[in-house]
């Protein structure tokens, strides 16, 4: 019986174990075009390189402000749609599958339109501007907040998916609860509070942490649609490491930009954990 | 003996639940299990089936002993409680599973389904999926893929729960004389002790994983080996006084009777039957039962006794019966 | 319905569709209408952006094709190791199945971009690279732990006895498999297939690294390349007629099987 898992097991090993592995490795090691592409120990110089790496630290802080602010509002629109789409009304059914449509478009696909919308002086949003009078917007060329035009596209795309999740949730509320505490007159903000939010928290975190993990690794979106620009200001740590390998040829580098990243990440996902189960704590007691 | 259970056991963890089991059944004969829910009839019939390990002792069939077989090699005809058909398949697709798992060509497998649900009269319900029964009818289909399996014996596993009780007695006689009709022994499980004293030839009354007495229905109403018997078997329940020098006794319902001598009794509530009464008394020595005619009218003072023959006896720390 | 709700489903459709819609009338505008989108213009639409990128070389069906071979065979092959070893998890001890379950949901958690690098070594060194097929073993491995938390939990949903008659019928373990368990689990099956599909198809970082012949790209990596010509030219309406025609063979999947994805991720939201 045992043995049906080990094609799985296999694989998984494969797939997420030897490559952590080999980073561990590699990221020992000096292997780029410097040394003629062979790998040579270099004791740890890598990753003081990388404490000591400005671009990293700059890409790391950006890509968690990518994330958290990301996610955030996708949690936010999420609730919003969930609690919609949990209600009963005609042609329900056919929205629902209509706001999928976007989480089930390839980033890349998407991300040229984008461009396109983002873009100075011909996309729309200029144009509306330029129309309402206001000032030319050129979002992409500004450093300061083309990140927010990345965030725009990555909510698009992932909010679906975190509502559904919360539509999960919502789903299993039994709906005697609401009626109980409308019976004791109350409002439907109350109902909110008392009900909905701590009986979703679990989904809540559930999708928050989910989509965390995922943004923190943003590649797609960031290279198709900004390259990392301008300036860098969108660069994101995957696109780093990405950079470090294909475009640098430094790949014991590369390997330890993806390794410090994951480090970070686990860092983020305890603190995480951590705060949401004292925040939980202190919703179960009120 | 076509089925031999020896000294079986079995446990989980530290706690036996079935232990010292000695049973054994003969070709033709249908053997009821009842008991209390837990004593370990199911578990019984599992360890049978092969579908649970045994601990301890050996099962016997037809002289093999299969005790640590596997139960896909066992020849078993079983039909369990929710009957397990698979929903996904018309009843004769149900059928023919396992026959065509086995090897049998299609027209034989054909034929063969076409026999057996001409046996339980379902041939016009071949095309449908279980989904689509009622309860007795996919009783019949579980009951007729035990028969395709030409087993070498047949357990059913509380076949009727699931059913009302109006159509539990319509079906009774059927099931038995098909269950029966090759002539292999049948273990019949059941919580219910008026279906297996309308449906056993023998009863095996269980308690806590142990065998309290093996009879055929006759004899364990009359002759109870132990108190926990007499109180299992037998509707109204038996009477039984209150324990005096070591001794419990006990007395049937329909053995007490209106005596001028006997213990003055008040009425608390009396139940008609159809063709007779129950009265609930209340006497010197407890609440009593009693079951007489239709006819019977409630006299004015009301004294019960009986004959001390028709007395059951018990040892009051063990509940064994007391000879004599 | 009230006014209020018909307001916020109506915000929610042009959130959602928005976007999609403007791709949509870009990539038929002529070039002047994009540029001075307020002119009065005698003629505004036009098939030309189309004909650019279907007829370009390699042709753009190409790239659909690609993706849809990637995307059939990585689906298949997940399902093959998927499935039995959910069913293996369902009939572990239980202190296997919870080791197992929380490295599942971890290994789902895991941002696979990270594994480039590495996978990438792996494509160099066994000869992978530019074969289509050979993406499959990556994205079926990295499919693995949504496909085995969606069919174990179908699995365990199914009554034990059903298993126990199979077995007394005498079935052995592949029979029970293939003429019972199997089917039963149909709904979950179809859910996870979709999913997986659709990872497959618009997974980029790999495919990107393993695959840098023009004919075999898939459609992500077809689009990013593109986009990578430069940012300053202005051929938006092919890009948009590009971005229409690269959607909808996605939107007509999610159209057709919605309930489908829906089922499968609320299951496994629920489960999780």
């Amino acid at each position: 019986m045992t043995a049906l898992l080990i094609p799985a097991a296999l694989l998984l090993g494969l797939v997420f174990v030897v490559p952590m592995l080999r980073y561990v490795w590699l990221s020992g090691h000096a292997d780029s075009v410097l040394t003629g592409l062979v790998a040579i120990p270099n004791q740890g110089a890598n990753w003081v390189r990388l404490l000591n790496d400005a671009r990293f630290w700059q890409d790391a802080a950006q890509t968690l402000r990518f994330a958290v602010v990301s996610v955030g509002l996708e949690i936010l629109l999420a609730l919003a749609i969930a609690l919609l789409l949990d209600q009963r009304w005609r042609g329900r059914g056919a929205v629902r599958a209509l706001t999928l449509i976007p989480w089930a478009l390839p980033t890349t696909v998407m991300a040229l339109g984008w461009r396109w919308i983002f873009n100075t002086p011909y996309g729309p949003l200029e144009q509306v501007s330029g129309l309402l009078g206001g000032p030319a917007l050129n979002i992409l060329s500004n450093p300061s907040i083309s990140w927010l035009a990345t965030v725009f596209g990555d909510v698009w795309k992932t909010t679906p998916f975190a509502a559904l999740i919360l539509l999960a949730g919502l789903q299993t509320i039994p709906s005697d609860l609401y009626e109980a505490l409308k019976l004791e007159g109350a409002s439907a903000a109350t109902c909110f509070k008392r009900i909905t939010l701590p009986l979703l928290q679990p989904y809540i975190a559930l999708a928050l942490l989910f989509r965390l993990a995922q943004a923190f690794g943003v590649f797609d979106l960031i290279q198709v649609m900004t390259g990392g620009g301008p300036a860098g200001s969108t660069e994101s740590l995957a696109l780093y490491a990405y950079l470090n390998a294909m475009r640098f040829l430094d790949f014991g580098y590369s390997a330890t930009v993806m390794m410090g990243s994951f480090l970070l990440l686990i860092s983020l996902c305890i603190i995480c954990w951590i705060c949401l189960q004292s925040l939980q704590r202190r919703l179960g007691r009120a | 003996m076509s089925l031999s259970i020896n000294n079986l056991g079995r446990r989980i963890g530290d706690r036996w639940i079935l232990r010292h089991l000695d049973l054994d059944v003969s070709d033709g004969e249908c053997l009821a299990l009842v008991g209390p829910s837990g004593c370990g009839k199911s578990s019984t019939l599992r360890l049978i089936a092969g579908l649970d390990q045994v601990d301890e002792g050996t099962i016997t069939i037809q002289g093999e002993d299969i005790t640590h077989t596997a139960a896909i090699e066992r020849k078993v005809g079983m039909v369990f409680q929710s009957y397990a058909l698979f929903p996904h398949l018309s009843v004769a697709a149900n059928l023919e599973l396992g026959l065509k798992v086995r090897g049998c060509a299609r027209d034989e497998r054909q034929r063969k389904v076409r026999h057996v649900l001409q046996l339980v009269q379902l041939e016009d319900r071949a095309a449908l999926k279980p989904a689509q029964l009622s309860g007795g009818q996919r009783q019949r289909v579980a009951l007729a893929r035990a028969l395709l399996r030409d087993p070498q014996i047949y357990l059913l596993d509380e076949p009727m729960s699931n059913l009302d009780a109006q159509l539990r007695e319509d079906l009774r006689p059927e099931l038995r004389r098909l269950v029966l009709q090759d002539k292999k022994p049948v273990v019949y499980v059941t919580h219910d002790q008026h279906e297996a004293m309308a449906m056993a030839d023998r009863i095996a009354v269980l308690r806590n994983g142990r065998i309290e007495q093996v009879a055929t229905p006759m004899q364990l109403y009359q002759h109870p080996d132990t108190l926990f018997v007499a109180e299992f078997i037998g509707r109204p329940q038996i009477n039984v006084l209150a324990a005096e020098q070591g001794v419990v006794r006990a007395i049937r319902p329909e053995a007490l009777e209106l005596r001028a001598d006997g213990l003055p009794c008040r009425l608390l509530h009396r139940e008609w039957l159809g063709s007779s009464q129950i009265w609930q008394l209340e006497s010197p020595a407890g609440t009593l039962r009693m079951l007489t005619s239709a006819e019977q009218t409630v006299p004015e003072r009301i004294a019960i006794g009986w004959s001390e023959q028709l007395e059951h006896r018990f040892n009051a720390e063990n509940g064994q019966r007391i000879k004599g | 319905m009230t006014l209020q709700r018909r307001l916020w489903i109506v915000l929610l459709l042009t959130w959602s569709l928005g976007p999609l819609l403007w791709q949509l009338y870009t990539s038929f505008s002529i070039n002047e209408a994009l540029v001075t989108p307020f002119a009065d213009l005698p003629q505004r639409w036009t098939f030309a952006h189309y004909q650019a990128v279907l007829t370009g070389d390699p042709p753009f069906w190409r790239y659909l094709f690609n993706s849809l071979i990637v995307g059939a065979g990585s689906t298949v092959l997940t399902l093959i190791i998927a499935i039995p070893a959910a069913y293996a998890l369902t009939r572990s001890q239980a202190r296997i199945s919870q080791v197992a379950r929380v490295v599942l949901i971890g290994a789902a958690l895991f941002p696979y971009v990270l594994l480039f690098l590495a996978l990438l070594e792996v494509a160099r060194s066994l000869n992978l690279g530019n074969h289509l097929l050979a993406l499959t073993i990556p994205y079926a491995a990295l499919s693995q732990p949504l496909a085995i938390l969606l069919l174990s939990s179908a699995f365990r949903d199914l009554p034990i006895d059903l298993e126990e008659a199979a077995t007394l019928e005498g079935l052995d373990l592949w029979q029970k498999l293939r003429w019972v368990l199997i089917p039963l689990i149909a709904p979950a099956t179809t859910s996870t297939a979709i999913l997986v599909f659709l990872f497959a198809w618009n997974e980029y970082p790999i495919a990107l690294t393993w695959i840098s012949d023009s004919n075999l790209l898939t459609l992500p990596v077809a689009m990013a390349r593109i986009a990578g010509s430069s940012i300053y030219s202005v051929p938006y309406g092919a890009y948009a007629a590009a971005t229409v025609l690269g959607s909808i063979p996605l939107i007509l999947l999610v159209l057709m099987f919605q309930k489908s994805i829906v089922s499968g991720l609320t299951s496994g939201a629920v489960k999780g």
